[in-house]
């Protein structure tokens, strides 16, 4: 890998509709390919509960302690009506994933995330 | 004596018909979770010195020292006498990523930092399976610090999707830099009960929490 390749940091925007199509495990594996490529992903929306908990396990497999130390995930909620608009309840809007030793972030909050990739063989934080 | 046996055995015949009747002749199985180094231990440690007399596992400062499961069966906890008999599962720390190079700044060697970061990546994928089985979680979660991580998204959206009751707790209130309102305003919809698993602070409010949730 030369120089320019090794700097460089590729981000893949995904709709929902591309997911919608296909089954937990081809997101879950789609995904975590990606992200072991050191790739960043922006998915529109999020994935269901159940599909976090075997991304974390399939991370924790494919975690080798020289390349690859797992990933790092944000999601941005966004306040959905539901029952006729009579109430609200929060659902995910954008869900981002990515290499942990590359996402670091800098700022959080409910509505609001700002991050910074930090290329280069950085180590990744503990929480 | 005699008679106090066949009150108990008589009391414990009723009350397991009782509980086949409503569906819970299961064994209540009370998983903590968490994060590395939120506690877990710590609390499964001052619950079975309260209610059996004995430490449960192992703890320190570096994280990932929990990591396999480590199960305490029946204990039995008495709150304003209400009985609450339960298991406790001991899980290790659910994280996203495990970087063996955090483990060198607690004086690990690289071979002792990389032999842990794979043993808790096998941790991790352990505690996750125990969802399946855990019929109540304590989610014990560092009240110092931003309690809004994927780690306990997760773990509250598992414990949503399959109706397992729970109960956060927001640990090491001791700290002066702890913030339990903040896990409270970012949890609004969960009982929140604020403790120190170190110095047992609280830990009446959290039995109590428990006997109303769990039983």
């Amino acid at each position: 890998m030369d120089d320019s390749v090794t700097n460089s940091l590729k981000m893949d925007f995904i709709s929902s509709d591309a997911l919608k199509t296909k089954s937990s495990i081809e997101k879950i594996s789609m995904i975590v390919e990606k992200v072991k490529e050191g790739e960043l992903l922006v998915i529109e929306g999020g994935l269901e509960p159940e599909e976090e908990a075997e991304l974390i396990e399939t991370t924790m497999r494919e975690i080798d302690v020289e390349n690859f130390v797992g990933i790092d995930i944000y999601t941005l909620e966004k306040d959905e009506s539901s029952f006729f608009g009579l109430s609200k309840k929060k659902t995910v809007g954008i869900t981002i994933i990515g290499p942990a030793n590359v996402m670091k972030t800098v700022k959080r909050k409910s509505n609001f995330l700002s991050m910074v990739a930090s290329l280069g063989g950085s180590d990744a934080s503990m929480y | 004596m005699v008679d106090i046996m066949q009150r108990i055995f008589r009391k414990k015949f009723f009350r397991d018909i009782f509980n086949k009747l409503i569906g819970k002749d299961k064994k209540l199985k009370i998983g903590f979770y968490g994060h590395p180094n939120s506690g877990k231990t710590t609390l499964a440690n001052r619950m079975t010195k309260d209610w059996i007399g004995k430490s449960l596992g192992l703890v320190s400062e570096i994280p990932h020292e929990t990591r396999r499961v480590y199960r305490q069966e029946r204990v039995t906890l008495n709150y304003d006498g209400v009985e609450l008999d339960f298991d406790i599962i001991d899980t290790p720390g659910i994280a996203t990523k495990i970087d063996y190079k955090n483990f060198l700044q607690y004086g690990l060697s690289e071979q002792e930092a990389k032999e842990r970061a794979k043993e808790a990546t096998k941790g991790i994928i352990e505690a996750i399976k125990w969802l399946d089985d855990v019929t109540g979680v304590l989610l014990v979660v560092d009240a110092t610090k931003d309690p809004l991580t994927q780690a306990n998204i997760t773990i509250i959206g598992n414990l949503e999707a399959r109706n397992i009751p729970f109960v956060i707790v927001a640990n090491k209130v001791d700290l002066p830099e702890s913030n339990p309102e903040r896990i409270l305003s970012v949890f609004p919809q969960h009982k929140v009960v604020g403790i120190s698993a170190l110095h047992g602070e609280n830990t009446d409010e959290l039995y109590k929490a428990m006997v109303e949730k769990f039983s």
